[in-house]
């Protein structure tokens, strides 16, 4: 499985079989515990060897969007988990490669009729202000997941499982009432960004968007919006011998050159920057470029809705598909560094295609069967058509220019629309354009990749109303509340079959993620989740 | 004195009022409101959760509805509460404000404080190669963005000197040097554009003034040069130079904005832009408020200062 690194040695840690076996559970719906196990790779490098570890300093990191508030629920921006991440653990969690590992539950059971899982909690964990947590601080979590309050949104709710509620069994025992058999509990709760445990009452204790008290391995003690969010290290962490170092800043500086001036003058430990800033801070011998793939990903979106588009056929899309050459944006956007993607980012598990998959089959560039798909539509002389995509950062709009200038030699003349993030965000979310070029981001489960082809969910309803595939909307139903990953696997495999070959959306390539670091900084990765969760677990300063 | 400052002061009212109006409708006419941004493609709720997310944050109501529920909890001085992380609105702006003020005052500083002098010497020395060289650094001035300057400043001082400004903010009150160290280059970013219009401004306005009868007639008289310029060609020279800066300090306190996030600055102008990116509507209203506050009243000091610094200017 993974290698043994500093987390696991540190850590406890265990695989996906080992926490299964502690957890003393079989059967079907025990096996569902392990939702992305299996190789994911998060990171290609890692900052500093795994030699012994040194205690103590404080590190900054920049942050380059600001968390804007720290409250554990409702949040939607991945900048704020940014900032509360620290200070917050989960039921469960993931190590570095996404296999499952027992956190604020050192074990679970789950139901016959698989409605229902008992967790065991962990005895003796202290939350930052000294409580010791109990099953009434995990029953009182989940009703918050279920109605965040302000300044969370209840948006965030739709991300949320089929929960139904919380029993408290006994004072370590807590049990979550499903409202049916759902998949995607465990991978939501490892994921940690919807689903912190915090202590009872916490919104009637503190201004939740502003402080936290979790039992994470930091205590924040100050959080400043548009400047900086400081922690300490919790002297009480369950993990043995951890957090490493003795404080961390998170500051916030959305300027990219800010950024790398700050890297090579030292005053900040480390930051993401982007292909280019990472290139230019290559040959600085007192910084370390960590490199690695995350689940953000680029994707080319369509409506397939109202009067009728020449891309309403599936064979115009087909075409599209295959005349863009995603190696040429690779080679021409960022350096050449990066993969392909279908609609499940590389490295998600074994749930995605290979790239072998993807280059010889399902994303070949291949432009005399483009032209030969356009000539089978009657769309030989092409249509004119609006991508829309972010105004910044500029990537987006670099994409869209090779993108425009490949469809060209289909005879689509593509018209760029560069929009600000929010509006872009709105229209997205109403369908409010023809073509977009967006991008996604983590899900706790593959589920939260494929339910936006499930007819049910608004945003279906809002893009491709159109679209229609009964093999594709039967296997997410069946997917979601088959938990047995052996018996899934095929399912969601089946079902990305079928979307690569209707193609209601493109996928098109995975970013790698830059982070560059102060050589003191070791145990630093680049997260496949996007967050900074190497920071937060595996960080230590050498001097 | 009284009766115009008085009638100053009520003609802001009808004038904050307009604004009030304009800033309110145009955020709305931003496509999407914070739920609709929150609620984008990535999370794609379901329309019973985004309605009750706008009852939530009271965004319900038609626009008069909502306008007059903003507009009578200002009057009552509450400015309402940010939809983004439910703080005050006030609170944030007051947090934001004291390092925004300072900014500009210390970019105010600068400029004036080299401006005037280098348009002076400009001026009496007038094609000389000190002027030139003015003229020159002027051009220069008004023609580099401050933020391009900001990055060339961190960029150089990273490289060259392995140094940058300090990235936590200080209040001068606490620790002086650290303060002034963290303000030196955003100040410097800010300044030049406006020193070189403050020199060449000195320069136009010296070169007019020392052309006068009245200086002619003091320097036949005997008075010093030095005299002459300090005290009857300077003085007279200073009202255009009063205006600009009373005009810039409007645009600075907005127009910093860039240079408060290349710095790291949690400023008034950096509060604003994550505001507006954010559909942060009570932030945004109050922020663009205060700001059309403070630019009225300067150019409100500025008019008053025009009889300070020539008594034949009443304000009649």
């Amino acid at each position: 499985m993974s290698k043994k690194g500093t987390e696991e040695r540190a850590g406890g840690g265990v695989t996906r079989r080992d926490a299964l076996v502690k957890a003393g559970v079989v059967g079907a719906g025990a096996i569902a515990a392990g939702s992305l196990a299996g190789g994911a790779k998060a990171s290609t490098r890692r900052a500093g060897a795994p030699s012994k570890i040194r205690r103590g300093g404080r590190i900054i990191w920049a942050l380059e969007q600001d968390p804007v508030h720290v409250a554990p629920f409702g949040a939607i921006l991945t900048s704020n988990h940014w900032g509360k991440q620290a200070a917050y653990d989960s039921l469960v969690e993931w190590d570095k490669n996404l296999n499952l590992k027992p956190a604020l539950a050192t074990s679970w059971k789950i139901a016959a009729d698989q409605k229902s899982i008992t967790f065991n909690l962990r005895k003796g964990v202290k939350f930052h202000n000294g409580k010791e947590l109990d099953a009434g601080d995990v029953k009182y979590s989940i009703e918050k997941m279920l109605a965040p309050p302000l300044p969370g949104s209840i948006v965030t709710v739709s991300q949320v499982p089929g929960f139904e509620g919380a029993d408290v069994v006994s004072k370590y025992v807590v049990r979550l009432r499903l409202k049916t058999r759902d998949a995607r509990v465990f991978g939501f709760l490892a994921w940690n960004r919807y689903s912190p445990i915090v202590p009872a009452g916490l919104y009637d204790q503190i201004n939740a968007a502003r402080n936290a008290i979790g039992t994470g391995p930091y205590r924040m003690v100050g959080f400043n919006p548009n400047d900086r969010v400081e922690y300490v290290a919790n002297k009480s962490f369950w993990k043995p011998g951890q957090p490493y170092m003795d404080a961390m800043t998170l500051k916030t500086l959305p300027d990219e050159q800010s950024r790398i001036a700050a890297l090579r003058a030292g005053a900040i430990d480390g930051a993401t920057v982007s292909s280019d800033g990472a290139k230019s801070l290559a040959n600085d011998s007192s910084l370390v470029v960590l490199k690695g793939g995350t689940a953000a990903f680029r994707e080319l979106q369509f409506t397939i809705k109202g009067d009728p588009k020449p891309w309403h056929d599936a064979r115009v899309r087909r075409a599209v598909n295959f005349a863009i050459n995603r190696q040429a944006i690779i080679n021409t956007v960022y350096n050449g560094n990066g993969n392909y993607s279908g609609i499940v980012p590389p490295g998600y598990g074994s749930w995605p295609f290979t790239q072998a998959e993807l280059k010889s089959k399902y994303q070949k560039f291949d432009l005399p069967k483009a032209k030969a798909l356009m000539a089978a539509a009657g769309q030989t002389k092409g249509f004119s058509v609006k991508l829309s995509t972010f105004s910044t950062p500029l990537e987006f709009q670099q994409i869209a220019s090779v993108i425009k200038s490949q469809l060209k030699a289909i005879n689509i003349d593509v018209e760029i629309v560069a929009q600000e993030p929010g509006t872009f965000d709105a229209n997205n979310g109403t369908g409010n354009f023809e073509w977009d070029l967006t991008a996604r981001g983590m899900r706790g489960d593959i589920d939260g990749y494929l339910s936006e082809y499930n007819p049910s969910n608004t945003i279906y309803q809002r893009w491709y109303p159109l679209y229609k595939n009964v093999k594709v909307w039967r296997a997410i139903g069946n997917g979601k509340i088959t938990l047995d990953p052996a018996k899934r696997l095929p399912i969601y495999k089946g079902a990305q079959v079928q979307l690569m070959n209707d193609l209601p959306q493109i996928g098109l390539i995975q970013v790698n993620k830059y982070q560059v670091v102060n050589k003191r900084v070791q145990g630093m990765y680049v997260a496949f989740d996007d967050f900074n969760t190497g920071l937060r677990n595996n960080v230590w300063l050498a001097s | 004195m009284g009766g115009y400052v008085l009638k100053r002061v009520l003609t802001m009212i009808p004038t904050m009022i307009g604004i009030s109006i304009l800033i309110f409708l145009m955020v709305r006419l931003l496509p999407g409101d914070i739920v609709s941004v929150l609620a984008g493609g990535d999370i794609g709720s379901d329309p019973e959760l985004i309605e009750q997310a706008r009852r939530d944050l009271g965004l319900t109501g038609s626009y008069p509805e909502q306008y007059w529920r903003w507009i009578s909890g200002v009057l009552q001085g509450d400015l309402g509460v940010s939809l983004r992380n439910t703080e005050p609105v006030s609170t944030v702006l007051l947090n934001a404000l004291p390092i925004t003020a300072e900014l500009v005052f210390l970019g105010l500083l600068i400029a004036t404080v080299i401006g005037v002098p280098l348009g002076v010497l400009s001026a009496v020395k007038r094609d000389s190669k000190h002027d030139f060289a003015a003229r020159i650094g002027g051009l220069i001035g008004v023609s580099i963005p401050s933020f391009f300057l900001a990055t060339l400043l961190l960029l150089f001082t990273s490289k060259v000197l392995g140094w940058v400004p300090p990235l936590n903010y200080v209040p001068f009150y606490e620790d002086p040097i650290e303060n002034l160290s963290q303000f030196i280059l955003p100040a410097i970013s800010i300044a030049v554009f406006t020193l070189a219009i403050v020199m060449r401004m000195v320069r136009a306005t010296m070169l007019e003034v020392l052309g006068q009868d009245y200086v002619r007639t003091a320097r036949a008289k005997g008075v010093k040069r030095k005299v002459v310029i300090s005290r009857h060609a300077l003085r007279n020279s200073l009202i255009p130079v009063v205006t600009v800066i009373g005009f810039e300090i409007g645009i600075l306190m907005g127009g910093s904005a860039i240079v408060e996030i290349i710095f790291g600055l949690p400023g008034l102008g950096n509060t604003l832009i994550n505001a507006i990116f954010n559909r942060d509507y009570p932030v945004v209203q109050g922020a663009t408020m205060l700001l059309a506050f403070i630019f009225i009243f300067a150019n409100l000091l500025v008019d008053l200062l025009y009889g300070v610094l020539d008594p034949r200017i009443t304000q009649e």
